[in-house]
């Protein structure tokens, strides 16, 4: 310590508390200030398109009136079914490509920046695009399935029953690359010893896969599933330009109906009621599902 | 020896199935993509005709729809102007229309230019600085702190979106550019800060404290021999906080609508009579995915690395 203090200029002290300083303020100020400041409004009846009136503090009746309401319930499930499904997939199809990228074949790399691709568009630009390719009259999606199995004319974004797996199929189709991404660091960090002691003693390919790869690479399969939840929990923005949450509110996930309440209807108490909720849940479930990783990596 | 059964040599057969699979996926993978570049170069009616036309005569159609706003015109008053100056308006013309001005799109595009670079600049600058300081310093609550930046990132937008929406509205921010450039550096800040810690950690003490030996201040050190050490890792996680930014949906679609407004929120409203204008759109669109799909290809090192590495850590 005393050596460094003969150096010039700012002590390390100083020079931590600046270099943190501004990053710890604007998070605060743009962070947690309107979080706070949802979870005070959560409280009362305001309404923010009318300004001059005073909000009153209403107590818990906004989060009674959120879990009563029978609608959110509906909204949840969708949300639920579409994480169900996203995640499924892209967990299957995601670890799948990983351990065919693993074989390092020529053009591996080349090959693994093109299938990243739909992860680094916009969501929103991507889901405008496909309301083309899903277009029932001219829609590519609809004549390459017509073309495979001759189902006539269907609309995937107009009917109740198909505009859920709309959604998910443009969801799996961005995203599973992220998961394959994440597998594949996690089938390279596994040490080549392993495999060659499993040799030794003769293991079947099929044992070095189960008894191996597999317990290697789910901590990773895991981590990229928590990331995938946590974004289609929230999702938005490329479902609102795919369907709108439509037919009715076939796909009217939770964040949908949460932009409704507060910036259609402007119901700002109780739709930060609702955020609160929604944040809680978040919370809760990574937490649980973190702590559930944990101990399957502690095997 | 029998290489089949070895997992660190696949067998050539093995390898070669593999590389089959991964480019049959790789080619349906692309085809969404594809197909919007080549509908920006249809003309209106090859977009909606069916079956799908692959084969089709090029067109720039979408292209001057995408960047003018037109009128349609009787054939009296078309024939009473003088002609076509330019071959964009010989083009509109003979869909009987004539052009009123520019459409918003130029203004859109730099707006999410201005944004993106804004707030990628200031997001890495003080997640530099910040994470330098975790890097190195001994801060009290350190992993605390950490957690709390990481934290912030788990916020759904539209939770925090009415509150900024009400605080920016007091302050003037609303509809501004700086408000949106202080509203992306923070999103992109709690990313940034975990990045570049882990690319800080990678440089050894010794090359700072050689250069402070030498008569360099912390702070010169810092931005002398750190800063050019951290290169790649700034450089990685620029383009992270870049395309979020040029991304980015929600807030700017609550936030903005005439100033400000980006290009995300903008492309979905391009209609053209009778329906949406698909060159148009797909035109758009192309303009605005193509500078990322051409910086994750040229980039593509970095961002791999970027992506897996910020989970591993976490």
């Amino acid at each position: 310590m005393n050596v460094k203090k003969k150096f010039k200029g700012l002590s390390d002290k100083a020079v931590g508390w600046l270099f943190i300083g501004p990053t710890v303020l604007l998070l605060l100020a743009i962070n947690i200030y309107p979080l706070v400041y949802a979870i005070k409004m959560s409280f009362t009846n305001f309404y923010a398109n009318k300004i001059g009136r005073e909000p009153q503090f209403v107590g818990l009746k906004n989060y009674i009136k959120v879990l009563n309401k029978e609608a959110i319930w509906e909204k949840m499930q969708v949300t639920a079914s579409f994480m169900f499904w996203t995640l499924l997939l892209q967990a299957i199809i995601g670890l799948g490509l990983a351990l065919l990228l693993n074989r390092k074949f020529k053009g591996n790399e080349l090959l693994t920046t093109l299938i990243v691709l739909p992860m680094m568009l916009s969501p929103a630009v991507v889901g405008v695009f496909w309301t083309y390719l899903y277009n029932p009259q001219v829609g590519l999606f609809n004549y390459v399935v017509n073309f495979f199995y001759d189902l006539g004319s269907f609309d995937m974004i107009g009917s109740s029953t198909l505009a859920p797996w709309a959604i998910v199929i443009v969801d799996t189709w961005m995203w599973t690359p992220f998961t394959m991404l994440i597998c594949l660091a996690g089938l390279r960090s596994v040490p080549n010893y392993l495999y060659e002691a499993a040799e030794v003693d003769r293991a079947s390919k099929w044992q070095q896969f189960i008894y191996i790869t597999l317990p290697s690479v789910l901590p990773f399969l895991l981590l990229a599933l928590l990331f995938r939840g946590i974004e289609n929990f929230k999702m938005f923005d490329m479902v609102v330009e795919l369907t709108s949450g439509g037919p009715g509110s076939a796909t009217e996930l939770a964040s949908i109906n949460l932009k409704r309440e507060a910036f259609e209807k402007w119901k700002t108490g109780y739709s930060s009621a609702f955020a609160v909720i929604l944040f809680v849940t978040i919370f809760g479930f990574g937490n649980v599902y973190v702590k559930v990783m944990n101990k399957i990596k502690e095997r | 020896m029998d290489t089949s059964r070895s997992y660190l040599e696949p067998s050539s057969f093995s390898k070669k199935m593999a590389a089959a699979i991964i480019i049959v996926y790789a080619v349906i993978t692309l085809i969404p993509i594809s197909w919007m570049v080549m509908t920006s170069f249809k003309n209106v009616d090859s977009a909606i005709s069916y079956p799908p036309e692959v084969l089709f005569e090029p067109s720039l159609e979408g292209y001057v729809n995408l960047f003018t706003n037109r009128s349609r015109q009787s054939q009296e008053y078309l024939d009473s102007l003088p002609p076509p100056e330019n071959w964009y308006e010989e083009l509109v013309r003979s869909r009987e229309m004539v052009i009123t001005g520019p459409s918003k799109f130029l203004g859109r595009y730099s707006n999410s230019m201005i944004i993106g670079f804004g707030s990628t600049f200031a997001s890495v600058f003080l997640g530099a600085l910040a994470a330098y300081a975790f890097s190195r310093f001994r801060v009290p609550l350190k992993d605390d702190l950490l957690f709390f930046i990481l934290s912030t990132r788990m916020f759904p937008p539209i939770a925090v979106a009415v509150p900024i929406f009400i605080m920016y509205r007091k302050l003037g921010l609303g509809d501004t550019h700086l408000g949106m450039i202080i509203l992306y550096t923070v999103v992109n800040l709690s990313l940034a800060v975990w990045l570049l810690k882990g690319f800080m950690d990678e440089i050894p003490k010794e090359y700072e404290e050689a250069a402070m030996i030498d008569g360099y201040s912390r702070l010169q050190a810092f931005f002398k021999v750190v800063l050019p050490q951290a290169m790649t890792g700034i450089a990685a996680t620029a383009i992270f906080c870049m395309i979020f930014s040029w991304n980015e949906y929600a807030f700017a679609v609550l936030l903005t609508q005439f100033n400000a407004q980006t290009a995300p929120p903008f492309i979905p409203t391009i209609i053209g009579e009778g329906g949406l204008d698909w060159p148009a759109i797909g035109a758009g669109t192309t303009l605005f995915l193509l500078p990322v799909m051409i910086f994750t290809i040229i980039l593509r090192k970095h961002l791999l690395r970027g992506i897996t590495f910020g989970a591993v850590r976490k």
